[in-house]
């Protein structure tokens, strides 16, 4: 798509960064975090993810995720500490308390339990917990700034039946509640008032049940009147090279995996056949993409700010490479004897770039829902006539980011069938 | 009973036989992998299986839906996997009350094992995008639970009688049971390297298996025994008091859908 530069219209909203950016983005910071046991470098990772998530997130269900997932890492935390008081780790000469021991007998696997708890094995053991509690931290951000809704549009086309399903399931768990509702409204009139489960079976689960797979029913026929589903052109050979390139994939990860396992291969051969299992594998999948006759309903780019996200990311896991080759005992600081670690300052500026997103890709006042299909009813912007349209738009250039509220993942392929966001199927009755 | 189910072809076949393998492989690695061999060396090898398994996931799922999955199936797996992802809640924060298994087991019993492996990874999937759930144990879940509705459809045919139908029920929470068990202890060995790294209960690595099997059974029983208990004990009532009905439902189901 190329418009002049001089014709774009500037956004009325900033948009928030692609899903996938943000994915790559965290995952890069959960690897820096994963090569480091430096606490002042995890805490900074951690602070470094709330403030991008403070700056950036929109206000969808799913943006409070940073928040439970602090807390699995605090409770991960706390059950590595549990952990080492009662089966004990690495000792040191300072002991902090002693609890009474045990040891267990040789059929129980002969462990010790309780014993000296020396300040050396806790920090060591604190360490490490805050390391897997970073980790999950980073996947909360992730969870909380990227949208699912737009990330199912990424998939690759030839897992696009699946993520129709997905679709049609994120669509439909709502109106299942609703269901149980009517349902049970239905049930009172009627005057029964029974408390017993297997009464509740059979006049509430049951209808609700059979509601939904008749309503599936309905959905599929929809779909089929639309076109969907029709194997439209896709010659048999294709079919087969396909197939035969995800088998062959499938049987190189498993040779390799086996062969790492063993020490009868030698080591690089057992990357190599694993590598290109796992080539063969992306080939099969991206190929088998490209014969889906397939278009996609005002496509989802990955622009310079996606890209900038990610080379934040990227920056912090440099500033640990860069952090090892330097100081590598500031990264992976020894805890006995006791003393306060060092902050690698190499390591600590790569962590802050991965701060750039905060200022780079900030969410609106308003939230990035006008971005992700989950749009409030009230919607300021005028609808364009054809929003629930065919699938024409791929050569409607639009001004990037000022989109109206999409509900299509992925409009089927010859049709215009997809699911629509919440709004109820609509069949043939 | 001739049912209709959605057709799992051959190719199809093979390929979940050889993601079977290797998704074996990337949970057990750690009692698997001989001291000396390439994985015990580094320390890259739970990343290497955490980055792979989506991937031969995607790869299987890919093989399973080309041309196979016709409107009604995709349908269907849609609405089930609200289901699931619906139902899933309830077993969360009560110890070991899991919700979810009872319905994979019995859509994998009326629709077949390809129908029950991708209505494992798609309701999991589904329920983790709904909750905000998406993590690292993620694959792991996803590719347990399509093995628990695979085994489900390829257990053994039932004769169309009374006798018949009960023993379905049985054989079916005998099923949860072994499954529900068997589920805890892979995502157990998924999870155990990462939570543990030192002390009497953590994986050594190129231990090897008489070193990091008691270790592991000692993790297991320490950490969750509870739960995969209340798994496995929650999974057989919701099978015993649910199954009759459900399967009822799903049939009907599958008969209006008229796979042929």
């Amino acid at each position: 798509m190329t418009v002049p530069a001089a014709t774009v219209v500037r956004p009325l909203r900033r948009r928030t960064a692609h899903p996938v950016a943000w994915w790559g983005w965290a995952l890069l910071l959960a690897t820096a975090a994963g090569r480091t046991a430096n606490p002042w470098l995890l805490l900074l990772i951690a602070a470094v993810a709330g403030l991008v998530v403070a700056f950036c997130r929109g206000d969808e269900p799913w943006s409070g995720a940073y928040r439970v997932f602090l807390y699995i890492g605090l409770s991960a935390v706390a059950v590595r500490m549990a952990f080492y008081v009662v089966f004990g780790g690495s000792d040191g000469p300072t002991v902090l308390f002693t609890l009474p021991s045990v040891t267990l007998p040789e059929w129980a696997a002969g462990f010790r339990l309780g014993g000296n708890v020396t300040a050396e094995g806790a920090l060591a053991a604190l360490y490490d917990g805050m390391r897997l509690a970073t980790l999950l931290v980073c996947v909360g951000a992730a969870n909380a700034l990227a949208s699912p809704r737009r990330l199912l549009r990424s998939v690759p086309a030839a897992l696009y039946e699946v993520s129709v399903a997905v679709v049609v399931a994120l669509s439909v768990a709502p109106q299942l509640v609703a269901g149980v509702g009517r349902v049970r409204r239905a049930r009172a009139l009627r005057g029964n008032t029974s408390r017993s489960p297997a009464n509740l079976m059979r006049t509430v689960v049951a209808p609700v049940l059979h509601d939904a797979l008749d309503r599936s029913l309905h959905l599929a026929a929809a779909m089929a009147s639309r076109g969907y589903g029709r194997a439209a052109g896709v010659p048999a050979r294709d079919r087969r090279a396909t197939g035969t390139a995800l088998l062959i994939g499938l049987f190189g990860l498993c040779a390799g995996a086996y062969a790492l396992l063993g020490t009868t291969t030698p080591a690089p051969l057992a990357w190599a056949v694993l590598a290109a299992g796992a080539a063969a594998a992306v080939f099969g999948i991206a190929y088998a993409s490209k014969r889906v006759p397939h278009t996609r309903y005002r496509p989802d780019r990955f622009g310079p700010k996606d890209w900038a996200v990610v080379a934040s990311g990227a920056a912090a896991v440099a500033g640990t490479a860069a952090a090892l080759a330097l100081e590598p005992a500031a990264l992976w600081p020894a805890t006995s004897p006791l003393h306060a670690p060092p902050l690698p300052l190499t390591a600590a500026a790569g962590v802050l770039a991965a701060a750039a997103p905060a200022v780079l890709v900030p969410s609106a006042p308003g939230g990035t829902a006008d971005r992700n299909g989950t749009a409030p009813p009230a919607h300021p912007e005028p609808t364009p006539p054809q929003e629930h349209g065919t699938t024409r738009s791929r050569s409607t250039p639009r001004a990037d980011g000022a989109a109206p509220p999409t509900r299509h993942p992925a409009p089927p392929r010859g049709g215009r069938a997809a699911p629509h966001g919440d709004a109820p199927p609509e069949g043939p009755r | 009973m001739a049912e209709a189910r959605p057709a799992v072809r051959r190719r199809a076949a093979l390929a979940l036989v050889l993601a079977a393998g290797f998704g074996l492989v990337a949970m057990s690695w750690p009692l698997l992998a001989a001291p000396g061999g390439a994985l015990t060396e580094t320390t890259s090898g739970p990343w290497l299986f955490a980055l792979l398994l989506p991937l031969v996931t995607a790869t299987v799922v890919v093989q399973l839906s080309a041309g196979g999955l016709d409107a009604r199936a995709v349908a269907m797996l849609g609405v089930l996997s609200a289901v699931v992802a619906a139902v899933r809640p309830f077993g969360a924060g009560a110890a070991g009350v899991e919700t979810v298994f009872f319905l994979i087991v019995l859509a994998g019993r009326v629709f077949g094992a390809g129908f029950g492996f991708l209505l494992g990874c798609t309701g999991l999937f589904a329920s983790a995008l709904l909750t905000g759930g998406v993590g690292p144990w993620m694959p792991y879940q996803m590719f347990a639970a399509a093995f628990v509705g695979l085994g489900a459809g390829l257990l053994p045919r039932t004769p169309d009688t009374r006798a018949g139908r009960a023993g379905e029920v049985a054989l079916l929470a005998g099923y949860g049971v072994v499954a529900s068990l068997a589920y805890g202890l892979l995502m157990n060995l998924s999870f155990w390297p990462f939570a543990l790294t030192q002390g009497g209960l953590a994986y050594v690595p190129g231990g090897g298996l008489d070193e990091n099997l008691p270790r592991l059974v000692a993790y297991s029983v320490a950490t969750s025994l509870g739960w995969d208990v209340g798994r496995a004990a929650t999974t057989a009532v919701l099978l015993v008091l649910t199954g009759p009905l459900l399967l009822r439902v799903l049939r009907r189901a599958a008969r209006r859908a008229n796979w042929s």
